[in-house]
């Protein structure tokens, strides 16, 4: 149906020449928008001292500098160490938690409110405790790399489960399906979307309490690489630094959006 | 007696964990949990003394000036996204990208930047907040029915006609909960910025943090979920005032 609707929608388009087609490709001046952007930072960064400012070229070529890249690499490694557990901890204790809590009325009317407060205060602030509790070193960041995601994964994982319709569950039911049969058959399959979405808002925001953890903790990893080029006034270090997370960041989104789309074909996305 | 339930099991729900919590603190001692009967000793202590309530009034002086400026770049931009296709293809890799970079990893660069005054602290908060918003108002903007602007155009309304009369009323759920997601960002890069320079509220979290009191340290978290939770409040109500069809597309967030 939603098919056949497309193609009529395509035919009813007006049929513009080759070239406007191509001039209107949203890739091609995307593509465009970012080197335009480029330039114009360039031809900026002309006028500042390399030192505040250096110039796109600079920050590439500390990619391709044999005394930086492999430190930069090796520092994304271990910095992916605390990133995946951290991340994999808060998943691992936010999907069950997420499911009990959006399936069951009471417990969501009790926890909901709390959920919601807890929720509220920034994750950074619980630098100080965290430094207590779990120290300077791998733990505490593995610690804020939780922090910063559970919640997130959480709220995202109870809204789907109390989104699941409740006529999917009474038809699961109505052909005597068990209560477990229903979670597994019916709940779970629904839940998937917004399990994509908790991975989407978590990996990102796990990303975030990767790199917070390691300028704010002991400087470790990718954190260090950054203050010490900015405490030596490398400017363009710091900035290739930024651009890989940038680019992590890139990364999981896409990876999740395929997977998605590999995975979630039969969901139409409205 | 869904009214009574409603009220009722919240407050159980707290007074399991404040329960809980109480034991917790009384079994680790207050330098690694203080329970809650000594966070509330603490915090009227942290009212009494002043310093808590008069660095939040400055640091969320300061935040505000960020937020508003991401809320007056922020909304145009993202209607502008969501009704051009040319501006869409245009600005989409740069929100995409700024999105994704967290903004504590700009904050070393930003330092030599900009130095530590204010100007740091308002671009960290703009830049923590602006994306969000963007993302949110272009989602509103880009579905707008096409029907209900050509309606307008039916009845010969002019451009400017069709967009305030039209695409801004259709636009306001969105823009009061991109201001909402906006908010949140705000707060949380306002501590991290003022703990990364140790000054204002930030700054006082950092210290106590220091000195291993967690009566105060968490009496300061208190307070934080409190503004927190009555900004987001605060807009909620405005967004109702604003456009009472507010609350039917809230599921939009």
């Amino acid at each position: 149906m939603a098919e056949l609707s497309a193609n009529i929608a395509a035919a009813a388009r007006p049929r513009a020449g080759k070239g406007a087609q191509l001039w209107k490709d949203p890739r091609l001046l995307g593509l465009l928008s970012v080197i335009i952007g480029l330039g114009l930072w360039e031809l900026a960064a002309d006028s500042f001292s390399a030192l505040i400012l250096p110039p796109p070229s600079a920050v590439l070529a500390r990619f391709f500098d044999p005394a930086f890249l492999p430190r930069l690499l090796g520092a994304l490694g271990y910095s992916l160490g605390a990133l995946v557990v951290g991340f994999g901890l808060a998943l691992g204790l936010a999907l069950p938690l997420g499911v009990v809590l959006g399936r069951s009325p009471t417990l969501h009317r009790m926890f909901d409110p709390l959920i919601n407060a807890i929720y509220a205060i920034p994750p950074v602030a619980f630098v100080p405790f965290l430094i207590i509790w779990f120290g300077l070193f791998f733990e505490g960041r593995v610690a804020l790399v939780f922090m910063m995601c559970f919640f997130d994964i959480l709220v995202v994982v109870i809204a789907g489960s109390r989104d699941v319709r409740r006529s999917l569950v009474d038809v699961g039911r109505s052909f005597g399906a068990s209560r477990g049969q229903c979670l597994r058959l019916v709940v779970f399959p629904a839940l998937t979307p917004f399990l994509f979405a908790a991975l989407r808002v978590g990996s990102a925001r796990a990303i975030n309490g990767m790199i917070t953890a390691e300028l704010f903790f002991a400087a470790a990893n990718l954190g260090q690489i950054m203050k010490r080029s900015t405490q030596a006034f490398d400017t363009a270090s710091a900035l290739a630094v930024v651009v890989t997370i940038c680019l992590l960041g890139l990364a999981a989104q896409t990876a999740i959006q395929l997977l998605e789309r590999r995975l979630l074909s039969w969901h139409l996305r409205g | 007696m869904t009214q009574v339930k409603n009220i009722l099991f919240p407050c159980v729900g707290i007074a399991i964990f404040l329960v809980v919590w109480e034991i917790a603190g009384q079994y680790m001692g207050e330098t690694l949990l203080a329970p809650p009967s000594a966070v509330a000793v603490d915090y009227i202590g942290l009212i009494r003394d002043g310093q808590m309530l008069s660095e939040l009034v400055v640091s969320l002086r300061q935040m505000m000036i960020g937020f508003l400026l991401a809320c007056v770049i922020g909304m145009p931009m993202g209607i502008i996204m969501g009704r051009s296709r040319i501006a869409d293809a245009m600005l989409r890799p740069w929100v995409s990208m700024f999105v994704v970079t967290s903004t504590a990893a700009l904050v070393p660069v930003l330092i030599l930047l900009l130095g530590t005054g204010l100007a740091l602290r308002t671009t960290v908060v703009f830049l923590a907040a602006v994306w969000y918003i963007v993302l949110t108002t272009y989602n509103g903007a880009k579905g707008i029915s096409p029907q209900q602007i050509a309606v307008g155009r039916s009845f010969s309304a002019g451009r400017f006609q069709i967009f305030w009369k039209i695409i801004l009323p259709s636009l306001y759920p969105y823009l009061v909960t991109g201001a909402r997601i906006g908010l949140v960002h705000a707060i949380r890069a306002m501590v991290m910025a003022e703990m990364f320079v140790i000054i204002g509220y930030g700054g006082l979290i950092h210290q106590t943090g220091l000195m291993v009191e967690t009566g105060a340290l968490l009496g300061l978290l208190l307070t934080l979920m409190i503004v927190s939770l009555l900004a987001n409040w605060l807009l909620g109500v405005a967004g109702r005032k604003l456009a009472p069809w507010y609350e039917q597309q809230r599921s939009i967030a």
